[in-house]
């Protein structure tokens, strides 16, 4: 009777507890400039910065110069198809290389198509012709358009020639002579090969944990700096409860985050009409454990943080090695077996792989089993490692007011065992 | 105040600041631990210079050996790998959208009969280009393998007709496109990725590192000492307090040329000289940037923000990945703010391209006009020093 009511009393008093905490933990987040920045500025502008600087999604007209030694109807021809493709712009015809190379030098262009003397006569006489292109590394997008449109051109082009060699008795005898396997190609999901629908949902996921955790690693190092003993937590009978702290600060966080999210993964994406292909319900349900994830692997980090600044010095320069690590652009099945291994420790990384899926590629939950699963394990393992943080800053806290009590009682006792 | 006395002020605060360094390990982290973190983490990432092995999953309704050969040709390609075979392309489609597979190759029904009798069988192939990269890589194969499908249907019925090799080549491909990349023949990512990489992480840390000695001083009430040993003169105190950086940084980012381009054999077409040259450059014009940083926001919190926020920016703005060239006008002219940006122009014209010094001239001009930047705000600076009072 007598346990059953303390035990209520208990939980009602960390209720309260927790709530009084959630208030404090607000307040906090809101007298505070530098975290405000963190919270709110940088997830607002970030994502439509990046949407903007990829906006034209692909590489168009990159810019072409042609060295034509054939000058012949066929070369001329070549020619005109290459310019006419959305993706390439011829700039100028140079007489030789070298005139060429310079346009090259000078940035006029970044490729030479390259005709040599005998293009037009190999044609006629049945011989293969060959065509050069030169592509200026500086971009890979450049080569990939030149590679793709001068292909085209040549299997178009070179087709027609043969049917012009070889004229066959009927038009369908003609496409099998040519053609006998004729093959189709779908790019799917990102149909346009964009680079923003490929690279700023990544970002966008990237964009939350990295906030979270120099947000609140920010939180941390000012209470450190401020808080008596320079412990994490406020001497204050309130903070005297382990898990009181954990959800209050955990909830005050996540009712924040879950504007921040309705911002960057509902309306961004629909303003830059980036994929959105998952059912919102599943993305919603992939996106609790991932914040959770976030929020006690950042309350974790934030215990080791004794100043405000620096969290910024640490873990800024994380950023760019999570993106690779999520095997966004360097496919995972690439990463070697140890940095992969590595990735899983941060939410990120199953993060950013099942919401590209959902959202992208529209997976069900399902089918993102095995990210959603982990990123359920990260929420219990950090939730524990947050509060051994937590628990371990609150011992000490005792322990030294403990200690500072006890010399004050004696310094008050008497001065014979005064210790300067 | 005297030479005598300048060069002493300089070298005290040198000392004062080599101290400091000893003092407070999140320098060695920052200067040392971080650049050396991520030197390892992205060559060995990318150490194969292409991904290799990128599973995809073929469905075959043929079954028959014409089809299996067909797989067997898309398997002997370096980036791709045949993971799963299966006569469901649902199947298939649940593994593209599971993560296990990035691309599906598909073979109808009767393909063999029907090429042997002359109907055209159309084999498709899909690619998840969610992961460009790998995308693009497979439609790579998975293309050229459609191509030589036909081809080597053509190539069995024209030798059955007496055709010689050359000739049916010729009628099959009567034009054909031979490649060169000029400077990185091989497409190695790596190349293509860290010599941009690197120095950003490295011009990053540059501004944090800038920002936080000078608004550490500020925070911690200790700026006015600091001006005093340089007898408040902004110029020797930022000088005495910058070459140890100064020193630290160069040193790290010709460990990181070394690494590239001696190490790895990274293409280097210029020599030496024109790359280290950059980035001692790229290593002062970035201190200037964060000396500016911290003038105009002088506390701590906020110049910090500042610097991460821009320093982030600069891998995305700098155009190594998605160019310069396509993107919108005002984010063009942002680029220009960034030293990294001049840095990476000329390391397409020297180390990649290997061209005449005289095209990159106007890009040296540019990391040495950064340097102006500290004189720009120096005196919102000393303001700063001299009577700004911490507020947490």
């Amino acid at each position: 009777m007598n346990t059953e009511k303390r035990l209520r009393h208990i939980i009602k008093e960390g209720i309260i507890d927790s709530f009084y905490i959630w208030k404090e933990e607000l307040r906090n987040v809101f007298r505070d400039e530098g975290v405000l920045i963190f919270f709110f500025l940088v997830p607002l502008i970030y994502p439509v910065l990046y949407a903007l600087i990829y906006n034209n999604e692909v590489v168009r007209e990159a810019k072409m110069v042609v060295v034509d030694q054939s000058d012949s109807y066929l070369s001329r021809e070549f020619t005109r198809r290459v310019n006419a493709t959305p993706d390439v712009q011829v700039v100028a015809v140079c007489a030789d290389m070298a005139e060429a190379k310079k346009m090259l030098d000078e940035k006029k262009a970044y490729g030479i198509l390259l005709f040599p003397s005998e293009f037009s006569k190999d044609l006629h006489t049945g011989k293969q012709a060959k065509v050069s292109l030169y592509c200026d590394m500086s971009s890979l997008l450049f080569y990939k358009a030149f590679l793709l449109s001068a292909t085209e051109v040549s299997l178009e082009l070179g087709k027609e020639i043969t049917a012009r060699n070889n004229p066959a008795s009927t038009d369908e005898l003609q496409q099998i002579i040519l053609n006998p396997i004729p093959y189709e190609s779908v790019v799917m999901f990102n149909s346009q090969s964009g680079f923003a629908s490929f690279l700023v949902p990544a970002i966008l996921i990237l964009v939350i944990q990295q906030t979270l955790i120099l947000g609140i690693g920010m939180l941390g190092g000012t209470a450190r700096e401020r808080n008596r003993f320079h412990s994490l937590v406020p001497v204050n009978r309130r903070y005297s409860g382990t898990l009181r702290i954990v959800f209050g600060k955990s909830l005050a966080y996540i009712i924040l985050y879950t504007v921040v999210c309705l911002w960057a993964l509902a309306i961004v994406p629909r303003l830059f009409s980036l994929p959105q292909a998952g059912n919102p319900w599943d993305v919603m349900l992939f996106i609790l454990p991932y914040l959770f994830a976030c929020i006690f692997l950042s309350m974790t980090l934030s215990g080791f943080m004794t100043t405000r600044e620096s969290p910024m010095l640490v873990f800024v320069f994380t950023s760019l090695i999570l993106l690779f690590l999520s095997g966004v652009s360097w496919p995972m099945h690439s990463i070697p077996p140890f940095w992969r291994a590595f990735g899983y420790l941060f939410p990120s990384t199953p993060g950013i792989q099942g919401f590209i899926r959902i959202n992208s590629t529209g997976a069900t939950l399902s089918e993102v089993a095995n990210e959603y699963r982990l990123l359920w394990i990260q929420v219990g393992f950090y939730f524990v490692t947050a509060f051994i943080i937590y628990r371990y800053q609150i011992i000490r806290s005792q322990k030294r007011l403990g200690i500072q009590c006890q010399y004050l009682k004696d310094k008050r006792s008497g001065g014979g065992n005064n210790k300067s | 105040m005297t030479p005598e006395s300048k060069k002493r002020g300089v070298w005290n605060i040198i000392k004062r600041e080599v101290r400091l360094f000893g003092s407070h390990p999140i320098y060695i982290f920052c200067m040392l631990g971080a650049p050396l973190v991520s030197i390892i983490f992205f060559l060995t990432l990318m150490g194969q210079g292409l991904p290799v092995d990128l599973p995809i999953a073929v469905v075959d309704l043929d079954n028959s050996a014409t089809s299996r050969s067909l797989i067997r040709q898309l398997n002997a390609f370096e980036q791709t790998e045949v993971v799963m075979i299966t006569m469901s392309f649902t199947e298939a489609r649940e593994e593209l959208q599971k993560g296990t597979v990035y691309g599906i190759f598909h073979i109808p029904k009767d393909f063999s009969k029907q090429t042997t009798t002359g109907k055209q069988p159309t084999v498709s192939f899909y690619t998840n280009s969610s992961y460009l990269i790998a995308g693009s890589l497979l439609f790579r194969d998975m293309k050229t393998i459609a191509v030589l499908a036909g081809a080597s249907v053509g190539l069995q019925q024209g030798t059955a007709e007496g055709s010689t090799k050359d000739q049916l080549m010729a009628q099959l491909q009567p034009i054909a496109l031979d490649t060169h990349l000029l400077g990185n023949p091989w497409l190695n990512y790596s190349v293509y990725l860290n010599n941009s990489l690197l120095p950003g992480i490295l011009q990053l840390m540059i501004f944090l590192i800038t920002v936080f000695s000078i608004g550490s001083e500020i925070k911690y009430g200790t700026s006015r000492q600091w001006l005093q040993m340089g007898n408040y003169s902004l110029a020797v105190s930022l000088l005495g307090k910058l070459i140890p950086h100064t020193m630290v940084f160069t040193t790290v980012g010709f460990m990181y040329c070394a690494a590239m381009y001696g190490f790895n054999a990274f293409p280097l077409n210029s020599g030496w000289l024109p790359m280290l040259a950059a980035m001692f450059l790229l290593v002062v014009s970035s201190q200037a940037v964060g000396v500016f940083m911290i003038s105009t926001l002088p506390t701590l919190r906020l110049g910090l923000s500042f610097a991460s926020l821009f320093g982030m920016l600069a891998f995305s703005v700098v155009g190594f990945s998605y160019p310069v060239l396509d993107m919108h006008p005002a984010i063009q002219a942002l680029a220009n703010l960034f030293p990294l940006r001049y840095y990476f122009l000329i390391y397409i014209d020297q180390a990649l391209n290997g061209r005449e010094l005289y095209y990159s001239w106007i890009q040296y001009v540019g990391l040495t006009v950064f340097l102006i930047l500290p004189f720009l705000m120096g005196k919102n600076l000393k303001v700063a020093l001299m009577h700004f009072k911490y507020v947490p």
